[in-house]
């Protein structure tokens, strides 16, 4: 027979690996689970770019060049004209039933106006409650109907004598260069894919910690024995939390592969320090989800509490709404979530290529962040170990 | 009919003695609606720094900086004299974008010539890039249409066909609902759909996975008693919240609630078939907690359904929020008619009969189960 190993991290371990791998329904929480979220992720924003967005055309003029402006709204890539209606009223209607995104007004006697020197108005409306959406068809079509205007313009300046170059110097005298220093495509794979990822894992990365840490405190005097098997309580914990630590790694390195590999974003900046706080991110998870796993009550509670703070991390990280615009409250509450530190450093280095030296202050925070969750997380784990020997767990007194 | 409300009361008790589904089904949503709305309340963004590089030192110059930071959604907060400084201020994140005006600007416009302006913007951050450019685009389309205008009638053209060589065509763009592109307006009231729908999911887990299976009475019962709880939920998050936080609703109640009762009877009955497939109660939950920010991306919400291949969003109707996130959002703040979503309601109609018999037929085969086991031979 074997001899038993001595209390320590090792023995921790390997029996958490035990534990793992007599529970099917863990071992797929681990691995399986995110990773068919990234798939279904990575399907929602296969086209990375919204194109073909359903518009709606009410041609009151029905000439040429009100034929002119729908062609070249229907052209741009980011829409099609899919309903030539006769009025206003039933465009809204088509609107509201979601069936397009936007309508484009061409009012009567527009090509009489234009000829005869009298700008005829335009109008787009758009569904701004789909901001992100009506914002799309809100550009592409005064984009579309833009370049019409300035096609016009140079027409009848050149009618009027003017040389082409002439003209079209004229029209735009003061040319923008735009140019997105990164995500020059403005991709939606890299605005979104790249950091809903992250987030979702960091859920399931505090959900396995809060299952594992909770499974030893549902049992009588649970804490004390992990303690005692782990020989310290530093030794206990980390032996319990490396096994997750290695699958949170393996699968963030997969929504990693999928984002360069699959959909070959660019990474512009230090591999090395991309892999320091992605370890970092990692272990700031686990030892948020093992501190709340000691904090509340019993595993439901504590998964619901990991719920509460996990789920809405996304809004305040400020990807989506920029951080500076929040309310402090907010600021601060997004400071102390290891998503925060983490997209910051992502989009710092990935997407913006930057000096390893700019990064350092958020470094320095995830790193704070860890310091204080596993240290928390230790410190009550050795309280509960030393507490009376009686440790039945309590009924969950703790909220949400 | 009085044994059913004493059922329907004894499934309330229940849920109240419950410190988890409590939890879950009451305390939580309080605290989503304390807490989510949170990060938006500003609604637009204001103000984004920028960082104007002005090479050219010229009254013009000097003009278009000052429109770029009379626009209201921009702000010059810092001007640098040379690009690599504005990079530096770029990276530290103490500005969002930078432009430059080239030298010679000013010689260039007056002489007739182009004279181009350059924006960098982080494309990384859609919001903070859109109001930028924005900003940037229409401080260089005003003065630029200014100068035209001067350089046109100073030729003797008269001012108005200078007028209309300058913008032959006027387009004017109209936002319908939320006019004012608000953040939280956008977000939370669909946000606040799928909240309902994953506590109550989760609710009904943590009260019923893992137990014996239901009978009589108890098994309308207790579904009733979610509704009901779920329908005063309805209320406060769809019609209180947006008070309180002062977004756009314009619906009518009842349209609401032709809508709510259908995704409530099949979220209700998509989590008792839920509950019976997974053995334990944190099954569920850790089952449900994951999907909340797949399912409002799969909702069309804010990614176009147009965009995704059409078997995921045929897959996604299997979900009652995909349905009635947008259905919400078409009455209430959109202010359409119960027609514009009867297509909606009846997907919602369609699930919870399905998930009903899936439910039933689960609960019928366990309890043959469980008999089979009981009676020895």
């Amino acid at each position: 027979m074997k001899r038993p190993l001595r209390p320590g991290f090792q023995r921790v371990l390997r029996r958490e690996l035990r534990q793992i791998a007599a529970r099917p329904a863990l071992a797929f929480l681990l691995g399986p689970y995110p990773l068919l979220l990234f798939v279904l992720l990575a399907t929602v924003f296969w086209a990375g770019l919204p194109t073909s967005l359903p518009v709606a055309v009410v041609d009151l003029d029905r000439s040429q060049i009100s034929r002119q402006i729908t062609r070249m709204v229907d052209d741009t890539p980011e829409l099609t004209v899919t309903a030539q209606l006769p009025t206003l009223a039933a465009a809204k209607q088509s609107l509201l039933a979601g069936k397009v995104y936007g309508i484009l007004l061409i009012p009567e006697h527009a090509e009489r106006d234009v000829l005869s020197g009298t700008a005829p108005e335009i109008v787009t409306f758009y569904n701004n409650q789909m901001l992100t959406v009506g914002g799309i068809v809100a550009r592409a079509t005064g984009t579309a109907i833009g370049t019409f205007s300035v096609g016009l313009s140079v027409q009848m300046r050149q009618a009027r004598g003017q040389s082409t170059e002439d003209a079209l110097i004229g029209v735009t005298p003061i040319p923008i260069q735009q140019s997105p220093l990164f995500n020059p495509a403005l991709d939606y794979t890299q605005f979104l894919l790249a950091t809903v990822m992250p987030t979702v894992l960091h859920i399931f990365i505090c959900v396995s910690a809060v299952l594992c840490i909770a499974r030893d405190r549902h049992s009588l005097g649970g804490m004390a024995r992990l303690v005692r098997l782990g020989g310290t309580p530093i030794r206990a914990l980390a032996g319990k939390l490396v096994p997750y630590g290695i699958a949170g790694m393996i699968t963030l390195f997969c929504a990693d592969a999928i984002i360069f590999g699959t959909f070959e974003a660019p990474f512009l900046g230090s591999l090395g320090l991309h892999l320091v706080y992605s370890v970092l991110f990692v272990a700031t998870c686990l030892s948020l989800g093992a501190l709340l796993a000691l904090v509340a009550g019993d595993t439901v509670a504590a998964l619901g509490l990991t719920g509460v703070l996990t789920a809405p991390a996304f809004g305040f990280a400020g990807i989506s709404f920029p951080r500076f615009a929040m309310n402090g409250f907010s600021q601060a509450w997004g400071a102390m979530s290891p998503l925060t530190p983490y997209l910051h450093l992502r989009t710092d280095q990935v997407v913006r290529g930057a000096d390893v030296a700019v990064s350092l202050p958020a470094l320095a925070w995830l790193a704070a962040l860890f310091f204080l969750y596993f240290g928390l997380a230790l410190w009550l784990l050795a309280r509960q170990a030393q507490g009376t020997g009686a440790l039945v767990p309590q009924p969950a007194k703790v909220t949400a | 009919m009085m044994a059913l409300i004493r059922e329907i009361l004894a499934a309330l008790r229940a849920l109240f003695a419950d410190a988890a589904a409590r939890s879950t089904m009451i305390v939580s949503i309080l605290i989503y609606a304390a807490l989510y709305p949170q990060p938006y309340i500003a609604e637009v963004v204001r103000d984004v720094p920028v960082a104007v590089v002005d090479l050219d030192g010229s009254t013009a110059s000097r003009e278009l900086t000052r429109r770029i930071d009379a626009a209201e959604s921009a702000d010059v907060a810092a001007t640098p004299t040379d690009l690599p400084k504005a990079q530096a201020l770029f990276f530290a994140r103490e500005v969002s974008g930078i432009v430059i005006v080239p030298p010679h600007f000013e010689r260039d416009l007056l002489n007739g010539q182009a004279a181009p302006i350059a924006a960098y913007g982080d494309a990384g951050y859609f919001l903070l890039y859109g109001a930028m450019m924005g900003a940037v685009t229409s401080a260089a389309r005003s003065l630029g249409a200014e100068i035209q205008y001067a350089r046109l009638t100073a030729t003797g053209i008269d001012p108005g066909l200078a007028q209309v060589l300058v913008a032959p065509v006027t387009i004017t763009p109209v936002a319908l609902f939320n006019p004012q592109g608000g953040y939280a307006s956008y977000v939370i009231p669909a946000a606040f759909v799928l909240i309902l729908q994953q506590t109550l999911l989760m609710g009904i887990g943590i009260l019923h996975a893992g137990r014996k299976p239901a009978s009589g009475l108890a098994m309308i019962a207790a579904p009733l008693a979610y509704i009901l709880l779920y329908s005063l939920w309805t209320l406060a998050t769809q019609m209180i919240l947006p008070v309180l936080y002062g977004y756009p609703r314009i619906g009518v109640w009842w349209h609401l609630y032709a809508v709510a009762i259908p995704f409530l009877m099949a979220v209700t009955a998509m989590g008792f078939a839920l509950s019976q497939l997974v053995p334990q109660r944190e099954g569920v939950v850790v089952l449900l907690v994951v999907l909340g920010l797949p399912l409002f991306f799969l909702s069309g919400i804010s990614w176009p359904i147009e965009s995704m291949p059409a078997p995921l969003h045929l897959m996604a109707q299997l979900v009652p929020s995909t349905s009635a996130m947008s259905a919400f959002v078409q009455l209430d703040q959109m202010g359409a008619g119960l027609a514009a979503v009867t297509d909606k309601v009846l997907v919602l109609l369609g699930l919870a009969t399905g998930y009903t018999l899936i439910a039933l037929a689960i609960n019928w085969l366990r309890t043959r189960r469980l008999q089979a086991a009981s009676v020895p031979k």
